[in-house]
């Protein structure tokens, strides 16, 4: 057990800060062209791609130095990059599962953002059970004809291109008759409406395929082995951000700090009040924690060992703290945690997901994590039977007519 | 970077797990129960022969000199066993009299404790709970021949079978720490029985107890960042064993659940229990990282050893009453009963959680450190 960084790793973590602290942009970058812009440097600079093989535009970097970098990001609040689904799951299992055609054809322009990607996978009636999906695709001989509806399609109205999801056999089993394809998402037979959520912004959207085209080449794998290829597609990039998030975390816990010194009650900053120290001991020491279990992870990855389900116990332990953290955020600052535009006692919260805000925009967004990727649900479920090895629970599509 | 275990450190790890399943099994600790000292002297003195009380001390002294992480490793299954004795008060003074010790005091005791032939406690809590070593009541007054200790000690762990007891007490400069000879006169034990049967405290009343000149640990007066030290040692010693404990009530509620039948199916395959177990497994492994950082921090002197220290005490105390007492819940009645031996592992946590420094101690050292 040696906690240390390596000589190496320290150097790159120098070199990384030096970089960022030359071009992070000074501004907010507001149109989707500076946005792009700013990822073509990531990327140029060795950011972005950084676990792809080099082969493929990638880098060939390690575990640690990516969590590095979003480690540094995270500190000096640096715009992300975008195509984030793109790069963390999609292209990974066109390198996994794709033909060398497709390959060529999108892997490069997804790294530099030229082509933005979304992922169409839920639908309005399968979630948890996803593969009880119904969107449909037809086999025409040279392409398929997609109808169906998805949902939660996170860059829809920017996506260029989703990975889908779709029923090319609805006779057998629901796992067994279902495909993944690329489909071009600039056409007429695809609709994207945004979602409001209850953030008040739009990131997700409903998508609508009435008569679209995908190509036969654009086939992921075999037909009708796409549920096997999502499964695949689920279990990437795990662990690479986990430094990042922590580090957000703790901006965001500055954050309070100030905020707890500047709002009086009775006179007394609130950092003074017993019930107020509890709580921040109890929110720091669960953050700590997070950091802690980050670095168990990292250093398996470094190792090559692969996650697999025990990726749930990561997803699921950071997601539920989050909640519990921007409550106790919430419990402490009162009704001024409530405020959605900042003002001198607060100022924007650095949120590990989601957008930009206020503590209040934070504490929303902590409703997502639990449900997105996998509920908190589904993931007990994996880690239960998975890693626990509890017998499988008896569900009414496992019985036989 | 590093998070697992070297091959030396899961060989220890390993041997602690052999050498606990087969003398230190559920029935040996209900056996010591109804004992008068609580503890095996033959289970004691084969564990100083694997080498396990001079585990952390010099090589001088019969020791293995190696850290707080192999030592955490030891009090994890220690903790899994539930064992009953006095090992890390043992270890813990020894750290103590190794750190600031004079050569006479160090060859005085920690040969004898790497052998097995010594037994120490430490005496942190006063008559006022405070756990802030700066807070100490017990005074020492100069004497023609060395002090005199007067004052009340409580809750002290395994002070019946110590050779030597570490007590901090006042004098004008500040607290000191001193090596008293448990019969000495004026020294009063009343023993102290909690829930947890194989976890013994004993009540301490010093009335005008004389100590030799020569009996102080360090400088008089300067010991509160020694004490300090021990407390956030003890602490990070005492995770390490809450862990232990609340492993083996996992391991044992996953083992229930995948056997016990309700309503023809085995109780885990029903997402209440296969959730509840999941939710456990995330609070044992969150701690096993939140108890090997601090324990590395302690050793590596890392930066932020202090907060990782009082993170580990403040975050598995909580995990583990909850991982233990969901494992009864999964149970259900049986786990309730006395003859099952979830409790003993359950009331092993729950003894823990409040000595060395409690959670809201605990917590209040991180929000001052978080805070500046």
């Amino acid at each position: 057990m040696d906690l240390n960084y390596s000589p190496e790793d320290r150097e790159f973590r120098a070199s990384t800060r030096r970089w960022l602290e030359a071009n992070v942009p000074k501004q907010d970058l507001k149109t989707l062209d500076e946005r792009k812009a700013w990822h073509r440097k990531l990327y140029e600079a060795g950011y972005v791609g950084m676990l792809w093989p080099n082969e493929y535009g990638g880098w060939g970097a390690t575990p640690m130095q990516q969590a590095i970098v979003q480690d540094e990001m995270a500190r000096v609040s640096a715009p992300p990059a975008i195509n984030g689904l793109g790069i963390g799951f999609i292209g990974p299992t066109i390198i996994v599962h794709g033909t060398e055609a497709q390959k060529q054809r999108y892997l490069k322009k997804m790294l530099t953002a030229e082509e933005i990607w979304c992922q169409l996978y839920s639908e309005p009636n399968a979630g948890s059970d996803l593969a009880s999906l119904k969107t449909r695709a037809e086999d025409q001989g040279e392409h398929f004809v997609v109808n169906g509806q998805k949902i939660w399609t996170s860059s829809g109205p920017i996506a260029d291109w989703g990975i889908l999801l779709a029923r090319t056999d609805p006779k057998v089993a629901k796992h067994r008759g279902i495909s993944c394809v690329l489909l071009n998402m600039r056409q007429p037979g695809v609709e994207v409406r945004p979602l409001k959520q209850i953030t008040g912004s739009s990131l997700f959207s409903e998508v609508f395929m009435t008569n679209a085209r995908a190509e036969k080449s654009d086939l992921i794998g075999n037909i009708n082995e796409g549920w096997a290829i999502a499964q695949t597609t689920l279990g990437f990039e795990r662990g690479g951000n986990a430094l990042g998030r922590v580090t957000r975390y703790v901006t965001a816990f500055n954050q309070l700090v100030k905020a707890t010194k500047e709002l009086k009650r009775g006179g007394r900053p609130l950092i003074e009040d017993p019930a107020v120290r509890a709580r921040m001991g109890r929110i720091y020491a669960d953050l700590e924690v997070q950091r802690y279990a980050a670095l168990r992870v990292l250093s398996a990855l470094q190792k090559g060992d692969a996650p697999g389900a025990a990726s749930s116990i990561t997803k699921l332990s950071y997601t539920e703290f989050e909640k519990r953290y921007y409550e106790l955020a919430l419990e402490i600052l009162g009704p001024f945690g409530q405020l959605m535009v900042a003002r001198e006692e607060f100022e924007e919260v650095d949120t590990s997901s989601g957008e930009p805000g206020t503590f209040a925009t934070a504490f929303l967004w902590s409703r997502a994590g639990t449900i997105y990727s996998g509920s908190s649900e589904i993931q007990k479920n994996i880690i239960g039977e998975r890693v626990l090895g509890l017998p499988k629970e008896v569900r009414a599509d496992r019985l036989k007519a | 970077m590093d998070f697992s275990f070297s091959s030396d450190q899961q060989l220890l790890k390993n041997s602690a797990r052999a050498f606990l399943d087969e003398h230190c099994k559920p029935a040996t600790v209900r056996l010591l129960w109804d004992d008068p000292r609580g503890e095996s002297e033959s289970m004691w003195k084969e564990m100083a022969q694997l080498g396990w009380h001079g585990l952390s001390l010099p090589e001088a002294y019969g020791g293995s000199g190696l850290g707080m992480v192999e030592t955490a490793i030891l009090l994890e299954e220690l903790g899994r066993a539930a064992y009953p004795g006095p090992y890390w008060p043992t270890v813990l003074s020894a750290a103590a009299i190794e750190a600031a010790g004079t050569d006479t005091q160090r060859k005085r005791w920690l040969s004898a404790i790497a052998t097995g032939d010594a037994r120490a406690t430490l005496a942190f809590l006063d008559n006022d709970l405070d756990w802030d070593p700066a807070a100490v009541t017990t005074r020492a007054e100069k004497s023609s021949r060395g002090w005199t200790l007067s004052g009340t000690k409580r809750f002290v762990p395994w002070a019946h079978v110590a050779n030597v007891l570490l007590i901090p007490a006042r004098v004008p400069e500040g607290p000191s720490l001193f090596l008293v000879d448990p019969s000495a006169a004026g020294l009063k034990l009343s023993p102290v029985q909690g829930m947890d049967l194989a976890t013994r405290w004993v009540h301490l009343e010093l009335d005008k107890v004389p100590v030799a000149g020569d009996a102080v640990l360090g400088a008089p007066g300067q010991a509160a960042s020694l004490i300090t030290d021990l407390l956030r040692r003890g602490a990070v010693g005492a995770a390490a064993e809450m862990l232990g404990a609340a492993r083996r009530c996992l391991d044992m509620a996953v083992g229930y659940a995948k056997v016990r039948e309700q309503f023809g199916q085995p109780i885990g395959s029903f997402q209440a229990i296969r959730h509840k177990c999941s939710e456990m497994l995330l609070e044992v492994e969150n701690s096993h990282s939140a108890v090997y950082y601090a324990a590395w921090a302690l050793d590596a002197k890392a930066e932020d050893h202090e907060v990782a220290a009082s993170v580990a005490k403040a975050y598995v105390a909580d995990a583990s009453r909850k991982v233990c007492g969901e494992a009864i819940q999964v149970h259900g009645g049986i786990g309730f009963t006395w003859e099952y031996d979830l409790h003993i592992y359950f009331k092993r946590a729950k003894a823990l959680e409040s000595m060395y420094g409690d959670v809201d101690y605990h917590r209040e050292q991180i929000v001052r450190r978080a805070t500046r």
